[in-house]
């Protein structure tokens, strides 16, 4: 009897056990809660997630147009070259492969710069919704990014020095704001690699092209 | 009268005291910690976050919504540029430069060689008085193994994040961010979790150059031997990355054309 009350009780303590033991790793497992960001992190996430939507909705809009311009050339029974070759022309300039003119920032750079911190100066930029940007007139692509080369930073080949410039096509308030908030990127590198920046906007931009050719070696188009 | 028990059978029974006080420990332990960890969740969603979290969600099915809808829109424009009724001729070269530039800028999927990476937080316990975000992916960690990748010689990069169920993986284009808001990596803008699972398409070597690399070895390799970060490569024969799929279209820019 005492034996059989013993294995009951032991499976009792193993079954919650178990359950407790889930349910803990469950919890140390990380998925996207929303309920765990603080109201500041969510504040950030809605404004991100709703410029997106806005720039999802204009590119649907564009689409939308496109086809509407097909369907227009079609039953007047001209050839819609035309809206092909603006497509291309839209597919190279976002890409990097054509260069691109536009409203944007300049910011001229000075400092103890290392790859790690240019790169997050870019990163910084797309996040903050830049559509097309250049450093000392490397256009940047999906693919650049700054190493350091034999003596010294190096983007797609091209070195990079001591002071550079960066140009920024998008928003310029937005641009700006992102870039220069309190506690953004310019100010902890001004504080940590003593860095200094001069930025303005600039009403119209011109960045070159990529001179890299982009095309896949290894990879191909799947059919 | 007292029964002496034999000696075989106090020491069993010292020993099943011992097993049962050890299994209420952990009993107590567990218990304590998920008790803390509800509470503490609980105490943090006030009302007002309530409203912040739903305008997040809302604002996400919103964002898979376009996505989708541009998918379809992007396969009707497809579809008339093949079924152009122009020249022949004009009509091909033109198809032709316009598969070349969707292929360099990651509009369509790729396929080819390449390697598989993935990362995830650290089961180690956070040590008392250690910040336990040094024990979860890091935004910084995602982009130091993308630049890593990048500069290895990587023609195609893919994220996603996720056991399952899960966003389809996000293509790195000319305009990718890889954004950190809390605990959150947003790829493309689109919140992903971990574990991360990159996917790149390069040439041969790719790998070992990825792992040799200072992007690599400067910071999310430290930390994944510091921290205890869940982390495995693997070179492959074949990657698949899909298309990116998202807006290409300028708003404050314009190709510049040879009359500019």
């Amino acid at each position: 009897m005492a034996a059989r009350l013993a294995q009951v009780s032991l499976f009792l303590v193993a079954a919650i056990i178990g359950i407790l033991l889930v349910g803990q790793l469950r919890s140390q497992a990380r998925p996207l809660e929303l309920s765990t960001l603080s109201a500041q992190e969510l504040s950030a996430l809605i404004e991100t997630l709703s410029a997106r939507n806005v720039e999802l909705r204009d590119g649907l809009a564009d689409l939308r147009e496109q086809i509407r311009d097909y369907e227009r050339a079609q039953v007047q029974g001209q050839s819609d070259l035309v809206i092909t070759e603006e497509v291309l022309r839209g597919i190279s300039a976002f890409g990097g492969l054509l260069p691109v003119q536009g409203q944007g920032i300049r910011i001229q750079a000075e400092g103890s710069f290392d790859p790690v911190a240019i790169n997050d100066l870019i990163q910084e930029l797309r996040n903050a919704g830049a559509e097309a940007i250049a450093v000392d007139d490397v256009r940047i692509t999906a693919r650049s990014v700054a190493v350091l080369g034999t003596s010294t930073i190096e983007i797609d080949g091209v070195p990079i020095g001591p002071t550079f410039e960066v140009l920024a096509i998008g928003s310029p308030d937005g641009l700006q704001a992102a870039i220069e908030r309190p506690g953004g990127i310019l100010q902890l590198f001004e504080q940590s690699i003593d860095a200094r920046f001069t930025l303005s906007q600039v009403a119209q931009l011109s960045l070159p092209a990529t001179e890299r050719d982009l095309t896949p070696q290894a990879g191909g188009a799947v059919e | 009268m007292t029964r002496r028990l034999p000696a075989r059978s106090r020491f069993t029974s010292s020993r099943w005291a011992v097993s049962i006080a050890a299994a209420l420990g952990i009993i107590g332990f567990v218990g304590a910690a998920q008790w803390n960890s509800s509470l503490a969740r609980q105490e943090f969603v006030t009302s007002a976050q309530r409203v912040l979290v739903s305008a997040a969600q809302q604002a996400q099915r919103e964002q898979e919504q376009l996505r989708a809808e541009i998918e379809v829109a992007e396969a009707g424009v497809r579809e008339f540029q093949v079924a152009d009724a122009g020249s022949q001729a004009a009509r091909e070269r033109l198809n032709r430069e316009l598969a070349a530039a969707r292929l360099k800028t990651g509009l369509v999927a790729i396929t080819g060689p390449g390697l598989v990476i993935e990362i995830a937080d650290s089961e180690r316990a956070v040590p008392v008085g250690e910040s336990a975000t040094n024990y979860i992916v890091l935004v910084d960690d995602v982009r130091d193994l993308v630049t890593a990748l990048w500069a290895s010689g990587a023609e195609g990069i893919t994220i996603s994040g996720g056991l399952t169920q899960g966003p389809s993986p996000e293509r790195l284009v000319a305009t990718s961010s890889i954004y950190g808001a809390g605990a959150a990596i947003l790829v493309n803008a689109v919140p992903l979790s971990p574990p991360f699972r990159i996917e790149a398409v390069g040439p041969e070597g790719l790998h070992d150059r990825f792992l040799g690399h200072p992007s690599y070895l400067g910071r999310v390799a430290q930390r994944i031997e510091a921290y205890g970060l869940q982390f495995a490569s693997e070179a492959r024969g074949e990657v698949t990355l899909q298309a990116f799929i998202g807006n290409t279209r300028m708003r404050w820019g314009a190709p510049l054309t040879e009359a500019d």
